[in-house]
């Protein structure tokens, strides 16, 4: 426990434990101003800023293509089609890296260059994106975009780390929501001031065309420079405070598997054909947003922009209530029922009404935000601990697959079949996902599963099984995976599990898992 | 590129295959729409086929569309400006008689008559008299808040002389070179035995009470550096003369994607909500012949007014309805603000259908309600079955507790 209390006391704000640390790290005599002091919360509130628009660019960056719909398509001469294949090439690298971005970082880079590596990625994918409409090359865009993919993810899951590795202690929570509100700040700044940079830029060059679009996607990658220098510079600050606080490097401790997928059970298949259903119905709406509020709704373009970013801005509040709600009550599947639902309704106001889509569009917003609070955690009460890693890595690889593929057939079908068609295929897609979870409801409940407890039960059998738990592991070898299932409850919950495991146990390099919530999906 | 394109490809066959096996399903259930119409066609009707063929630039054009119990007279001509005239008769012999001297010489009230008189239940004529061009410099495109002086001399479509026009199929073409030599203004004329859509977009729904125009412009040289065109439509008619512009709201753009408006210009008795004949549109317009959804351009209408000279710019007008009928016009101008101007392309075409009786409602396909009603219906009766499951198993369950551990 000593050894747990001298780890924190890196953390603490009190001044009198970070002053002897000072003091034996830099010598007598030269003292130093809080704001250069490591140790001192000034100065982590320095590299919090740093970290939070580590990611700021890559999620500025990543709906470009939908809020610049109308000028991307007019100006490089395309179809729907050709315009979704932006975003499914931004998700065909992450088939593989969602398995990769945690290995590359503990094994192969390292946490501080690994972070400029993704930055770099996501800076020159943005660059060649941006050069390839400035050359009117759009094969070019699509190859800026797979480059941006390959960053895009796996710098979130770096910027995780980080925050794990400066913050590990009582302000964490507050810094991962930081990060979230930092990326939804990203998205939404973006949808709403593309265009209106576009419209700068257009007047300045005189007329609207190619060239146009690449200075604005170019002034767009100003962000992504941005969150470079921003990497460089925690490098630096992680350095030096290695040097002076003889810390580690920080790690994602991420363990992938593969072999682990023919073991998992048919609940968790059934969650990710509600992740894939679910999600596929969401981001490649939103990258066909714009256009179909103007067509449909007669909105003008700054309105569409706007109502295209509400999903965006409620999840920021949304997230946190919600996911106090569903862990205080449990009951994990009725809530996924019911974000599916929702959002099913939703899909067929958009569809079949001509109702004020502002209705629509909130509610999607929130059960969106109800279905990752729900749906994620309930990962860690299907599979044991030790494969969490790579179930949550296979999870967000074939729903990068799904989004790929979909964003694609999207596309096709705006093209040949119009919109109703496109929210009535959407409509489907969630109706699959709907289906999954009633299955899931009903497997759950035959099989005695968990998964549909309140949190009271969940707690009283988590009790119960601690009590007697010797008792059972002689006569039960699966009890040590059962009783990982009745532990976690919410994403923050599973990161605060990791945490005081961090703090209290383990070195820090085995930070089990933590990454694989970092992704882009999750956060989003 | 190429190949980003062959999974869309892929999915449109498969969506085809789907669409082919439900319509076969719905054919089998419900039954096409029966009613039919059997259509003749006739070039110059009344002309000697022994005398000289008429002077270049004027063909008449007779489509009947025999019904069970009426006659459908469908009348285009290239005399002046063309013209589409459409009479409904309640009888099955009724029949077209035209005074050709009196005809081509454009004085005559009553050279051109559907007999018996009696018969005739409703007249209208649509003629295309003007094709508008204006400079559009701060891009606007609404040519009404526009100086007079942004605009060009409009090129009057009674001066061009027509040709092309035949009665080999119920479809005929009409075309004219309002520029050089290769650019081209064309009319094509359909006419159709029964409920359908045209296979090209818009893929207006028509029936067998309504014939089709398409009206594209190809390849003329715009005169200004921003120019766009706007087309006028003067309508004509008996008792009942076209007069307000109605615009519905569809949510189903399936067959139209992104079109989510349909305009129809009907003529209704006062006092009353019947329609007894209509020019329908949808407010789009194509820039390419390839007509997809990258090259749509929104058009609107101009509210319709009284206009004269209808008689004067079209021979079957003033043969049909005599010197001064009244007439209403409306302009359908081309593109929006922001939209690419016709120099991007030299193209625009712009279809329309115009019948009798009330105009053709879009309704949902067959496979948008299929797949909402598989989508919705098996998690419903999912719940159904596991409810089911779940009660049986409950109202055994109080027998046994469970399996128990062996040791």
């Amino acid at each position: 426990m000593a050894d747990v209390e001298e780890r924190q006391g890196l953390l603490d704000d009190e001044d009198d434990v970070s002053f002897s640390g000072r003091r034996s790290a830099t010598g007598p005599g030269r003292p130093m101003w809080a704001i250069c002091d490591p140790s001192h919360l000034l100065h982590r509130i320095v590299v919090l800023m740093f970290m939070c628009f580590l990611g700021f660019g890559s999620y500025f960056c990543y709906d470009n293509p939908a809020s610049l719909q109308t000028q991307v398509i007019q100006d490089m001469k395309l179809n729907t089609a050709d315009f979704m294949q932006l975003y499914a090439w931004y998700s065909w690298p992450n088939v593989i890296l969602c398995f990769l971005g945690g290995f590359l970082i503990d094994r192969v880079f390292g946490i501080r260059f690994g972070t400029i590596f993704f930055s770099l990625f996501v800076c020159v994918g943005q660059i060649i994106f941006a050069l390839g409409a400035f050359v009117n090359r759009f094969w070019l865009m699509e190859v800026g975009r797979f480059v941006f993919g390959i960053g895009g993810e796996s710098l979130a899951v770096a910027q995780n780390t980080y925050a794990v590795n400066w913050f590990k202690g009582k302000e964490l929570n507050l810094v991962f929501g930081l990060q979230l509100s930092m990326a939804r700040l990203g998205s939404t700044v973006n949808m709403n001031i593309m265009g209106w940079v576009y419209n700068q830029v257009a007047s300045l060059v005189g007329s609207s065309g190619y060239i146009t679009l690449g200075a604005s996607l170019m002034i767009a990658g100003l962000t992504c420079l941005f969150s470079l220098i921003c990497a460089l510079v925690l490098a630096f600050l992680d350095k030096r405070a290695e040097k002076i606080l003889n810390k580690e490097q920080g790690r994602t401790g991420e363990v992938i598997k593969l072999t682990d997928v023919k073991d998992f059970p048919f609940p968790l298949w059934l969650i990710f054909i509600i992740c894939v259903g679910y999600y596929v119905a969401i981001f490649p709406f939103i990258g066909l947003g714009q256009v179909f509020f103007i067509e449909k709704f007669n909105f003008s373009p700054a309105e569409a922009r706007a109502i295209n970013s509400i999903v965006y801005i409620i999840s920021a509040p949304a997230s946190p209530v919600l996911g106090f709600m569903v862990d205080k009550t449990g009951k994990n599947v009725i809530w996924v029922i019911c974000a599916v639902v929702t959002t099913l309704a939703a899909h067929m106001m958009l569809a079949f009404t001509f109702w004020n889509p502002w209705i629509a569009m909130s509610l999607l917003g929130v059960s969106y935000s109800l279905l990752a609070c729900a749906l994620w955690p309930m990962v860690a009460f299907v599979v044991p601990e030790h494969q969490l890693g790579t179930a949550y890595g296979f999870m967000q690889s074939i729903q990068n697959l799904g989004l790929a593929l979909i964003a694609m057939a999207a596309g096709a079908i705006l093209d040949s079949r119009g919109y109703l068609f496109l929210e009535v295929f959407f409509s489907a897609c969630v109706c699959i996902a709907l289906i999954a979870v009633v299955m899931l409801y009903f497997v759950d409940y035959l099989r005695g599963g968990d998964l549909n407890l309140s949190a009271a039960a969940r707690a009283k059998l988590q009790k119960e099984n601690t009590s007697d738990s010797e008792n059972k592991r002689r006569t039960n070898k699966l009890t040590e995976g059962e009783l990982a299932r009745l532990k976690p409850m919410s994403a923050f919950g599973l990161r605060n599990r990791y945490l005081s495991r961090l703090g209290a146990q383990l070195p820090d390099h085995c930070s089990t898992h933590l990454s694989s919530l970092a992704h882009r999906s999750v956060l989003k | 590129m190429a190949a980003s394109r062959i999974p869309g490809r892929r999915l449109s066959v498969f969506l085809c295959l789907l669409q082919l096996a439900c319509s076969c399903c719905g054919a089998l259930l419900g039954g096409a729409d029966t009613h039919r119409r059997k259509l003749s066609a006739e070039l110059n009707p009344g002309w000697n086929s022994s005398d000289p063929p008429p002077p270049p630039g004027v063909a008449l054009l007779h489509v009947r569309a025999l019904g069970d119990n009426d006659t459908l007279h469908f009348l285009f001509c290239s005399q002046g400006a063309p013209t589409l005239l459409l009479v409904h008769t309640n009888t099955t012999n009724s029949t077209v008689k035209v005074d050709w001297p009196g005809f081509l010489a454009r004085n005559t009230t009553g050279s051109l008559q559907v007999e018996p008189q009696s018969s005739v239940l409703y007249s209208s004529a649509l003629l295309f008299s003007r094709l508008w061009e204006y400079d559009d410099v701060n891009d606007t495109a609404d040519p009404q808040a526009l100086p007079p002086s942004s605009f060009l001399p409009p090129l009057e479509l009674q001066n061009f002389s027509w040709t092309g026009l035949d009665a080999a199929a119920p479809t005929a073409q009409l075309c004219a070179s309002p520029g050089l030599a290769n650019s081209s203004l064309c009319l094509q004329f359909s006419v159709f035995e029964s409920e359908g859509r045209d296979p090209m977009w818009p893929r207006l729904l028509h029936n067998d009470n309504s014939s089709q125009l398409r009206v594209w412009l190809d390849k003329l040289t715009p005169r200004a550096n921003h120019s766009r065109f706007s087309l006028e439509l003067q309508a004509v008619g008996g008792a009942y003369p076209l007069d307000r512009v109605e615009v519905l709201r569809s949510i189903d753009d399936e067959y139209t994607p992104s079109i989510f408006k349909v305009s129809q210009w009907v003529a209704s008795p006062a006092n009353s909500s019947e329609v007894l004949g209509f020019v329908q549109w949808k407010p789009v317009a194509y820039r390419q012949a390839d007509a997809v959804l990258e090259v749509a351009t929104p058009c609107r209408h101009s509210t319709p007014g009284p206009v004269g000279g209808a008689a004067a710019a079209s021979g079957l007008v003033r043969a049909f309805y005599g010197p001064e009928p009244p007439a209403r016009g409306l302009n359908i101008s081309f593109g929006m603000a922001g939209a690419p101007l016709y120099n991007t392309t030299r193209f625009l075409s712009w279809t329309l259908l115009v019948g009798v009786g009330s105009p053709p409602v879009d309704s949902f396909s067959l496979l948008v309600l299929v797949i909402m009603a598989v989508g919705l219906g098996t998690p419903m009766i999912l719940l159904l079955v596991g409810g089911v499951c779940v009660l049986t198993r409950k109202r055994a369950g109080p027998q046994g507790l469970g399996y128990e551990p062996i040791n």
